[in-house]
């Protein structure tokens, strides 16, 4: 290790280069043993529909945890103070647990998807599928470009590789064990990754916390907080960190195809497991991660060229030993890599089966070779994709915002849409453009506030927290209590939202697309006559591929073919 | 909150996420013997 000159210290360009070559190297040998000659079309989407609660869960949690929550969640703690961090990884992980009840309801009705979109299409038709289809594959292509500047620039900042260098190890080592079994590589490498994760989350929190002086830091430190900082009880927390992310924990759930996909892998009886012990591990996680955030305002410590995203690796190179600092380096990498590839599996999943598979090939002719070719394609282009975005380093998040307003918009009309009969494919797509076209200049201000115009936005965002919690309520107890708990929300924040909620532009605007969305699509159809069979559903979406040789019931991997 | 909670309230995060590793790590064990017992591939 030698000082980099800022204080902190690198690691050897062979130290990195051993480090990734072990990682990717291994990660790679793991997906050979399961690779085979023919894949299959459906297991590349969704392995099978019985995955174990082991590979399951584990996989879940390694998806949901990618780097810039793990960097997001110490600038939370960094600048919120005490109560930052669970106001990140609470809510964060409340979008696994919300989403579980639906997905039970979602998987009864279509057993055999392989994309929500899908199911979209099976239900109302074209235009509402590829709304939802498309703004997966734009969260998705956000979520794999922001991985990839989080590894480019920790190879970049705790080695002598440039960032380019950096963005490249790291696209191209997930490419390498992603392209040839897709999910099922995604899910049995993501089950790996966790353990080294959690391992490190587990070894690096209690390390870095007596090297930055233990308790005595919270005494030593306390007077460079502000009262807010000190609270647990932040409003001002609440306001800018909790309050925004509890509105997007149904929107981030519905609009994450990668949820939705292993919603579908998962052996149907245990999906209430697998979820349940993901929200878990993603929150003590996300939350512990956080604490390194925490730590550093207490520590006195000044993020790097004034970038709270430097935080987490300054930490680690300040206070870790080399070894340690290997280890941390592994848990960012494979806190990226378990997403990235989970984001090229779902873009590979929506082009085969809602692009080829609904729309491209004749009903029931769908070619499962051509299927293969097309979800590799993907997974190619997509990568190239990200490394170009990438490389222009793009303020990514931002654009995050929009795709999550837009998933906030389709929030109630694709719920709604497994449960209620008169849901049309007009009103769902009608009511998700009317609702972005309301968002956008609340959530941007290109309009006054003053006025009759924020009276609208307070009674539009008071609706929206209505159907939030309604919503939330809905899935775990049903109808009658989700009404009750709407109406009492609604009535207990009124007095205190009216005047206030239209001066939080980023909490209002996401409550805003929420009611009107759901406030057009009631209106639109709570009139209809027409009648919807929810059992039509599962005889119109089934498997692709029923070839022979590419069944996969018995054991015979790529590696065994080759001895 | 005082150091003592302070520090409770950081280190109690590692705690859980090794009970979570260690329901993770017991059950992908058990499915790689059941694959094995029942001769059909993992995933």
């Amino acid at each position: 290790m030698v000082p980099d000159g800022a204080g902190l210290h690198q690691l050897g360009s062979w130290t990195v280069i051993g480090l990734l070559v072990v990682f990717y190297g291994g990660t790679l040998l793991m997906t050979l043993f399961i690779g085979r000659r023919n894949e299959n079309a459906d297991g590349y989407m969704t392995a099978g529909n019985k995955v174990g609660f082991g590979i399951s869960a584990g996989s879940m949690t390694a998806t949901w945890i990618w780097a810039s929550s793990m960097y997001a969640s110490a600038t939370s703690g960094y600048t919120y103070g005490i109560s930052g961090p669970i106001h990140y990884g609470l809510w964060g992980a409340l979008m696994i647990l919300f989403i579980y009840p639906f997905g039970k309801r979602i998987r009864a009705v279509a057993p055999k998807a392989h994309t929500l979109a899908e199911v979209i299409y099976a239900r109302h038709g074209k235009s509402s599928q590829l709304m939802l289809a498309g703004s997966n594959i734009v969260g998705s292509m956000v979520s794999i470009t922001s991985n990839f500047i989080a590894g480019g620039a920790l190879i970049a900042l705790l080695s002598p590789f440039s960032f380019t260098q950096g963005i490249l190890f790291i696209g191209g080592g997930i490419l390498l064990y992603s392209l040839w079994s897709g999910f099922r590589a995604s899910v049995l490498t993501d089950a790996a990754q966790v353990f080294a994760m959690l391992g490190a989350v587990v070894i690096i929190i209690p390390v870095v916390f007596f090297a930055a002086g233990g308790s005595d830091m919270f005494v030593s430190g306390a007077a460079r907080l502000t009262p807010q900082q000190s609270n647990f009880f932040s409003s001002e927390a609440f306001m800018n960190q909790g309050a925004p992310y509890i509105a997007a924990v149904l929107a981030y759930a519905i609009g994450n195809q990668t949820i939705a996909q292993r919603l579908f892998a998962v052996r149907e009886d245990l999906i209430k497991k697998t979820f349940v012990t993901a929200t878990v591990g993603y929150g003590a996680t996300i939350i512990g991660i956080g604490m390194m955030g925490v730590m550093a305002l207490y520590a006195g410590v000044v993020p790097l060229d004034g970038d709270t995203n430097n935080l987490i690796p300054q930490m680690a190179a300040t206070y870790l030993s080399p070894v340690l600092l290997g280890i941390f380096l592994i848990m960012i990498v494979g806190a990226l890599s378990s997403t990235a590839d989970s984001d090229l599996s779902a873009m590979s999943s929506i082009m085969m089966a809602d692009v080829y598979g609904q729309n491209i090939a004749k009903e029931g002719k769908a070619n499962p070779k051509t299927m293969l070719f097309i979800g590799r394609i993907t997974m190619i282009v997509a990568t190239g994709a990200g490394l170009y975005f990438a490389s222009g380093q793009l303020n990514i998040l931002d654009l995050l915002v929009f795709v999550g307003a837009l998933w906030g918009a389709l929030v109630f009309p694709v719920i709604a849409s497994f449960y209620w009969q008169k849901i049309t494919n007009k009103a769902f797509t009608i009511s998700v453009i009317v609702a972005l076209a309301c968002f956008i200049p609340v959530r941007f201000e290109w309009i006054s506030m003053g006025g009759l115009t924020g009276l609208v936005v307070d009674l539009l965002s008071i609706v929206g927290i209505g159907v939030v919690l309604g919503l939330m309520a809905f899935g775990f107890f049903g109808l009658k209590t989700a009404k009750i708990v709407a109406a009492v929300a609604m009535l207990a924040v009124a007095p205190f939202a009216i005047g206030v909620l239209h001066d939080y532009a980023v909490l209002s605007g996401s409550l805003v697309a929420y009611a009107v969305s759901t406030l057009v699509c009631y209106f639109m159809c709570f009139r209809n006559q027409a009648t919807f069979d929810f059992a039509s559903i599962k005889d119109r979406i089934g498997d692709f591929d029923n070839r022979e040789e590419a069944n996969h019931s018995t054991p015979g991997t790529l590696l065994e073919k080759k001895a | 909150m005082t150091a003592f909670f302070l520090t409770l309230y950081v280190l109690i995060w590692p705690v859980i996420v090794a009970g979570v590793l260690y329901v993770l790590g017991k059950a992908f064990i058990q499915e790689i013997r059941d694959a094995r017992r029942e001769g059909r591939p993992l995933i």
